[in-house]
């Protein structure tokens, strides 16, 4: 890893969510490095994935769900009143748990985000596609068959198209909620490396369970942890990657990562 | 061993019961095809100019006029229809509101089709002053069809997987944006399979438009504001006024048309479900 | 590209208060259709209930509503007398007799497509249903007419038209509903229920009788409602087996009318206060209706409670 100030992308501060009455996260804090990775790992249940929700605001789609503390990014707080958050889901991309690529073509997936902006011109919309096709590591494969049904390919090739239709709009951050629970080892192989050649660019947070996958693929990692049924989750550890896994400083993030509880 | 009797005996009843209800069904069939099917798909009858008093009429304007009027139905209720199921399945939310007009649906839905047929002949036909026409037909059609239309709209809306919207939304789409380049598309097949079966009813109903549209017409309708006589409402005006010496005849033809008509619809609407569900609603392939 | 990127978001970001704007608008004429709902019965009961004041008014309620003196004047409609009662009664006695037969059999059918059937036959079944209901009315009218009416009056030596001829109509009508509702409440149910009154020694019609039949009770009576409601509502069928008298029925063989087929039978001709008492039946119709609705709304909040 190069030696070099590390600025943040993101800054969690104090977060806390509700759903109506119950009380999701409790006062959660922590940094999203620019260009690296963080992990979000836990147990099933511990508000991991609630919690990159926050991040691009996409809770605010649920009903009840109430929100205190702060998201900033790049020195602004996306909750604050007023923030445009059509334009922080754009800076702020996100990629789900199970592929879900548009009943649409290759093509027209990828093409999906950036005609929202208004772009027509096809010639730079066919370069947007094959940038972002070829930056998710699909182009090779798909390049012949852009007019067919994302739906046709593979999951793993799901995914990946699904990893391109967020590129193509240019994000700055990436959130991938579980990227690889539905998809096969060798395709997860695939995505994992992916997201190392696309450190270059973006700046990633993903949330798994799996914790050799944490372990292999993130810089930083962030531990939550729900203590007791019916409490919120908290962050629990929050560190560079290796000194986590090999020296965790809690005693409840080692008995998690060496598969004791959870 | 007495329970076991019992047993059988429900048995036999319960089998007796099922096979009531199909032989019904396959009596009337057999019997209104014996009886009409020859007439119905004689071309001088379903091609044929009625006649006021004289024997040998045709149908030809009530066929034209039954299928008018399901056009301007659909073409009236489905945008409604779709409008209202984005804002059940997409926007409302729980509450006295959604309640409310839930309570109206229902309503609607079990309200008997003679009361809308006079709602109709009250409002566009004397009210508005159109006089019998296939507009007011349609109008008065559009709100009787409106609770199983935008259910069975609603019902293809919700089927779109939700991720689809939240993958959209995360691409910095608007709600609106969401719902009109990911949400509709992905339903319309659904939508589209779903507006089949109410043609079907459409075509079949007759006490909200025998005061509506009119009975009784000798040239083809034109324009929407001309008086038609959809089959189903003609085949009852030939029977009870029995102005024509043939009208058991042309009852039996119209009838058998109908019926053959009417089942298509449905068959069609199976057949176009069938492939939607096998086709579209797999949604991402998992492993 | 980055710059191109750049733009796009200042860009989204510039327009975030037209898309709130549009956002908004389009939430607005999306309520605007689903109101239409509303405008509708509104609009219903407003015009149904206009059209009958001059009735109820010229009349009165007792003239109008609860006498059996029904003798219209086309010419003068002024000098007639409509009082609607025969056909109020001519309505209960028809769906009577329509849901003694169609509520054991309805009820029966979808048992056997729930519980009884092998797959194959409870599908046939349940697409003969939905062809029965597909069925219009005049087709079954007229299959009543050519059928029934001449078969009852071999039978029984009178006119072949009347209350009985109409209530085997209606079940063809009410019959569908019924099955249909019955079915799913029945597969609605929970399979362990079942499994744990067979494992208990049950047999199969004790599991049915005794288990799933009274778990099922609300929603069978929901179904049997709505199955009540089509056959109060039918009108062009029993129209043309009835026998359009004005006589109140006593004899199940008796000619008579209900709501429904005196309104479809008398508007064609009727004028002034004659078509109005005519709006005053269609009135009955919907209050009866709505009271079914309700009804229904309660026992399902029950069954939700439960």
């Amino acid at each position: 890893m190069p030696e070099e100030a590390l600025e943040n992308k993101m800054v969690i501060k104090d977060l806390s969510m509700y759903y109506t009455d119950f009380k999701a996260i409790e006062d959660v804090t922590f940094d999203v490095p620019a260009r690296r990775i963080t992990a979000l790992i836990g147990p099933s249940g511990c508000g991991k994935s609630t919690l990159v929700r926050c991040l691009n605001r996409m809770n605010d789609l649920i009903e009840g769900v109430r929100v205190e503390g702060e998201v900033v990014l790049d020195s602004e707080n996306v909750y604050q009143q007023g923030f445009d958050t059509i334009g922080l889901r754009r800076r702020v991309g996100m990629v789900f748990q199970r592929p879900n690529p548009f009943p649409k073509s290759i093509y027209e997936n990828v093409a999906y985000g950036p005609k929202l902006v208004g772009i027509k011109d096809k010639e730079e919309l066919d370069f947007i596609v094959e940038d972002s096709l070829k930056k998710a590591a699909l182009w090779h494969e798909v390049k012949t068959i852009l007019r067919e049904s994302g739906q046709n390919l593979s999951g793993g090739q799901q995914q990946r198209l699904c990893i391109a239709r967020v590129i193509a709009v240019q994000p700055e951050v990436i959130l991938f909620d579980e990227p690889c629970s539905a998809i096969d080892p060798v395709a997860t192989q695939l995505i994992e490396d992916l997201m190392a050649e696309l450190k270059e660019n973006f700046t990633m947070v993903i949330v798994t369970h799996n914790m050799q996958q944490a372990a292999r693929v993130s810089d930083f990692t962030a531990f939550m942890l729900v203590q007791e049924q019916g409490q919120p989750g908290r962050l629990i550890e929050y560190g560079d990657t290796n000194t986590m896994f090999t020296n965790p400083s809690d005693e409840r993030t080692e008995r998690y990562i060496t598969g004791r509880f959870g | 061993m007495k329970g076991s009797r019992a047993d059988k005996a429900a048995t036999v009843v319960f089998w007796a019961l099922g096979l009531v209800t199909i032989a019904l069904l396959a009596f009337i069939i057999i019997e209104i095809l014996a009886r009409g099917f020859l007439t119905a798909i004689n071309p001088k009858f379903f091609l044929g100019k009625p006649e006021a008093i004289k024997a040998g009429g045709g149908i030809f304007p009530m066929i034209i006029s039954s299928l008018y009027l399901a056009a301007l139905t659909i073409l009236i209720s489905l945008p409604i229809a779709i409008g209202a199921a984005i804002y059940m399945a997409e926007y409302a939310k729980k509450g006295r509101l959604n309640n409310f007009i839930r309570f109206c649906l229902d309503s609607l839905a079990t309200l008997p089709s003679i009361v809308f047929g006079l709602f109709g002949l009250a409002l566009f036909v004397i009210y508005f002053r159109w006089s019998y026409c296939l507009l007011a037909g349609a109008f008065t059609l559009a709100i009787l069809n409106l609770p199983i239309l935008l259910r069975s709209t609603e019902e293809a809306i919700k089927l779109v997987p939700n991720t689809y919207r939240e993958a959209s939304m995360c691409l910095g789409a608007s709600r609106w944006t969401t719902i009109r380049q990911v949400v509709i598309p992905t339903a319309l097949p659904g939508i589209m399979t779903s507006t089949i079966l109410p043609i079907g009813r459409i075509m079949g109903e007759s006490a909200a438009i025998v005061y509506t549209t009119g009975l009784f017409i000798r040239n083809i309708p034109i324009s929407p504001f001309d008086t038609a006589a959809p089959l189903a409402g003609y085949i009852w005006y030939a029977q009870s006024e029995a102005l024509v010496p043939d009208y058991r005849q042309i009852v039996n033809g119209g009838a058998a048309l109908l019926l053959i008509i009417v089942f298509a619809i449905y068959f069609l609407a199976r057949w176009a479900g069938n492939r939607y569900q096998q086709t579209k609603l797999l949604g991402p392939k998992m492993k | 590209m980055r710059a191109r990127g750049g733009e796009a978001v200042t860009g989204a970001c510039f327009k975030g208060h037209a898309f709130a704007d549009r956002e908004n608008r389009v939430k607005v004429v999306m309520l605007a259709c689903a109101s239409v709902a509303i405008l509708a019965i509104l609009l219903i009961f407003l015009f149904i209930f206009r059209e009958s004041l001059p009735s109820i008014r010229e009349l009165g309620v007792k003239n109008l509503f609860f006498s059996t003196d029904w003798r219209p004047n086309v010419a003068d409609p002024k000098a007639g007398h409509y009082g609607m009662l025969t056909f109020i009664w001519g309505t209960l006695l028809t769906t009577f007799g329509a849901m003694l037969i169609s509520t054991p059999l309805g009820i029966g059918a979808a048992v056997f497509i729930d519980q009884v059937a092998p797959d194959s036959m409870a599908r046939v079944v349940r697409r003969g249903i939905e062809l029965l209901a597909g069925i219009p009315s005049v087709v079954i009218g007229w299959f009543g007419l050519i059928l029934l009416v001449p078969a009852i009056a071999r039978v029984t030596g009178t006119s072949g038209y009347g209350v009985a001829a109409a209530s085997l109509v209606l079940v063809v009508m009410a019959l569908p509903t019924i099955t249909t509702l019955s079915a799913e409440t029945l597969k609605s149910l929970p399979a362990e229920l079942k499994e744990a009154s067979v494992a208990m020694g049950a047999t199969r019609w004790q599991t049915i009788y005794k288990v799933l039949l009274p778990s099922a009770r609300e929603g069978l009576l929901i179904a049997v409602i709505l199955g009540m409601g089509r056959a109060i509502g039918e009108t062009m069928a029993v129209q043309m087996v009835i026998g359009n008298a004005r006589a109140f029925a006593v004899s199940p063989f008796a000619r008579t009318s209900t709501l429904t087929t005196r309104i479809v039978t008398d508007t064609g001709e009727a004028s002034g206060i004659f078509r109005s008492a005519l709006f005053a039946q269609a009135l009955v119709l919907l209050l009866i209706a709505m009271v079914l609705i309700i009804l229904i709304r309660v026992i399902s909040r029950k069954r939700e409670a439960a």
